[in-house]
Formats: structure tokens, sequence, C-alpha cells
């Protein structure tokens, strides 16, 4: 993941919902090693912008581009370094944590090994509901199932749609931590909060609102 | 891929082995409703075997579509599948896995209900007839048909509404030829002319959606998430 080599990068890119422009011909770039925070009021595009990054939402207008490549190109592997984590956590309630986790890995190619699990487990407090079923476990502790997908895989872009909510203040720092350790490690990190998260580095806030406006 | 895809799917349907029982049991009541409300006679029961037992496995389909894409719609899996996999191995696993919980036992369970509509009646005691192993092989080349169009109706419909009726109604017209020609199986062993030419057909329409399906409803599933 050393390698220097992941810019995302849009251009020109227009979304609408309804009928209704959301966001209009904006340009910006995510590079490597950075912590970016989207920052608007609720309705201003945020999930919109992070579904459009990550391929889910059609485009009226503009590119995505990885690596200079177009992200849809099969050659920007697009799919292999991009974790998105929405409002929805995206697990089966009726499979275990162990495996909800498991076959996300499997998914990326490579099957989390019983111990990996164990180990991001622990440092979330968790280790001792794994064989427990997803519906038995609180809201918290489904959403921190969801974060350990965040060291299970390897990937080299985050886009993590209000990852802070609903956190502990130990979580939190937890986040924040694994959050400047990816960036450091060159991966790209996308996210939005409500709350300013303290000790978290940021290095670039990218405002919604009805006129764009971005500030570096 | 595709196997992780599959052995997911596999694994979510065995936790939910009350929904697949459902449909199967759906089948069985629904034909052995006739005899009771037609008429118990072996000769007339035979003639309506085919349709009844037709109809029955393709509303049992319909029956069993939901549970395979509804739930990965709501909860956001759907998703995380489609940024991680191809669209088209993601309807296909899907197909898939319906077939092999939901379309499987149908087939192998309609020799039962073969019996019960007196399928292999003959008048003359002596002669053995071959009616319900053609019925089995009408049910697997129509069956996975009928789960791989099932899967481009439920896509399509997934954002649309909450409502399983308009899957059905959008479903079921271009279940007719799979119908028409599966029920002519049985009906052409029936009057003991030959019934290769109807397989046949069968077979390709199999053949056919096999190649086309899996991608548009890939694409429908895409175009569900946005």
């Amino acid at each position: 993941m050393g390698s220097n080599n992941s810019n995302l990068e849009v251009k020109g890119l227009t979304i609408s919902r309804n009928e209704q422009i959301l966001l209009e011909d904006i340009d910006l770039a995510f590079k490597a090693g950075t912590i970016s925070h989207l920052i608007g009021e609720n309705g201003a595009g945020k999930t919109s912008l992070m579904r459009a990054l990550a391929g889910l939402l059609s485009l009226d207008s503009g590119e995505v581009f990885w690596n200079s490549l177009k992200s849809n190109h099969p050659e920007a592997n697009f799919s292999k370094v991009l974790l998105f984590l929405a409002h929805n956590l995206a697990m089966k309630h009726e499979l275990s944590i162990a495996e909800n986790l498991q076959f996300y890995s499997a998914l990326r190619g490579k099957r989390a090994s019983t111990s990996d699990i164990q180990q991001v487990a622990t440092e979330l407090h968790i280790e001792s509901l794994l064989d427990r079923n997803f519906a038995e476990l609180s809201a918290g502790q489904q959403h921190k199932v969801s974060l350990c997908r965040l060291k299970l895989e390897q990937t080299k872009l985050w886009i993590l749609d209000e990852p802070f909510v609903n956190l502990d203040a130990q979580t939190r720092d937890w986040l924040s931590q694994q959050l400047m350790s990816f960036a450091n490690n060159g991966g790209v990190v996308i996210f939005t909060s409500h709350q300013a998260i303290e000790g978290l580095k940021i290095h670039q806030r990218v405002s919604l609102s009805h006129q764009q406006e971005v500030s570096a | 891929m595709f196997a992780t895809l599959l052995k997911r799917e596999l694994m979510l349907a065995r936790r939910n082995w009350v929904g697949i029982l459902i449909p199967l049991f759906f089948f069985v009541m629904v034909v052995s409703l006739f005899p009771f409300a037609v008429s118990p006679e072996a000769e007339f029961l035979q003639q309506i075997a085919a349709g009844v037992v037709w109809v029955a496995a393709l509303l049992s389909v319909l029956l069993s579509l939901d549970m395979f894409y509804r739930s990965d719609y709501q909860d956001g899996s759907l998703e995380q599948l489609l940024i991680m996999a191809s669209p088209t191995q993601v309807a296909l696993s899907k197909v898939t896995a319906h077939w092999l919980v939901t379309g499987l036992p149908l087939v192998l369970m309609s020799p039962v209900l073969a019996g019960l509509m007196h399928l292999n009646y003959s008048p003359d005691a002596n002669v053995a007839t071959s009616h319900t192993a053609v019925m089995m092989l009408s049910l697997l080349l129509g069956t996975p048909t009928m789960c791989l169009l099932g899967a481009i109706g439920m896509s399509l419909s997934l954002a649309a509404s909450r409502n399983g009726m308009l899957v059905a109604v959008m479903i079921l017209p271009l279940y007719v030829p799979i119908l028409i020609f599966g029920s002519a199986v049985i009906t052409a062993s029936l009057t003991n002319s030959g019934y290769n030419a109807q397989l046949a057909i069968l077979g390709a329409i199999l053949l056919f959606a096999l190649v086309l399906t899996p991608f548009a409803a890939g694409r429908a599933l895409k175009v569900a998430v946005s």
C-alpha cells in the first residue's frame, strides 16, 4: 500500500436527483495520503457525491478518474481499491459477524483469517461476539462490525458516510487512528461528519452548499 | 468470485430454510387441491395434470423470487456486491442459488404430484408409462428459465415499489412460452406422440435466456441501486 499512485479526481461532475440539480460542474481532487472531510447541511448532496464517486449513481455529466484512468475502466481496478461504507451497514442479519466479514474479504480475493478477524474485533471490544448472528447485536456494536472491514480488506480508497456517528469516544479515537495511519500509508480517505473530530488531522475540507466552494 | 457469491447466497438460503420450504409447500398444496375441486377420477386428472403442475410450478417460482433480491436491496448489501463484483456475476449467482434451492426441489417433488394427478395412469394396467419422467425432464429445462426471467423482473421492480405483485404482472407474460412448451411436452407424451421437439425448444429457450438474462438483470440491479 506504500505506493503513491492513488489519486481520485472528479471533473465537471453534475448530479441531479428527482429532476433537480444537486451538484453542478464540480472539479475535485483527492490525493494519495490525504483525508478529506465533506461538509454540508442535510440534503446538500454529500451522500450523493459519495455514491457518485463510488460509481453507484449515474452521473448527468462529468467523469471520475482513478489514477488518471476513468474509474469504470477495467484497468483502473477501481472495484478492488474502493471501500465504501454507507449508512446502511450491508451486513446480513442471518450470518454471524465472522461470516459477514469473511464474505467481504473473500470477495476482495483474500479471505480474512480467523486470527485477523479476532485481532480487529479485540481492538473494538467485540471479540466475544464473533460467533453471534449480526441481528443479535446492538446498533453500536453493529456499526463496529462494519468498521472492522477497514482493517480486513486491502484497499486504497475509503469513502465513509458518517463513520463517526453513534460511536463511543474510545471507538472514535480508534477510527481516527485508522484514518490517519491509512492516509500515512498512501491511502485516500473521504468522509462526512457533522461534528468536528478531535485529534483527526484533516488535509482538505470540501464544502457542499448550493453555491459550491472548495477550500483546501 | 462467482463461487464466493454463490456460497453466500446458499448460506443465506440455508439460514432462511423456512422461506425456502414455503414455495415448495405452496406447489404441493395447489396441485393437491385439484383432485378435491375437480374430480378424483384418474382419467380426468391425467388430462389436466400437465397444465396444473406447470402453472403451480410457475407460481411457486414467482413466490420465491422476492427473498433472493429484496433483503440485499434493503440492507445495502446489494450496493456492496455491485461495487466489488460485476453486476452480471451478482445476478447469475442469485439466479443459480434461486434455482438450486427452489427450482430443483420442485423438479424432485413433482413425481409425488404426478402420482396424485394419476399422470402415469393407463387403462391397460400392464402397460408401464414414462409420463412422469418426461414431466420431470420438462420441469428440469423450464424452471431455470423461469428463474432467469424472474431475475430481470425482480431487479427492475426493486426500486419501484414494495409490491410483489408488480413482478408477477411483468413476468407472467414472459413465462407463457415456457408454459406452452412445457405442458406441450407432457401432453405429447400422453398422446404417445414425439415430444423431442418441444423439449428441444424448451432447451433452446433456456440457453438463450442463460446467455442474455444475467447481463440484463445485472444492469437492472445497477439501475435499482442508483
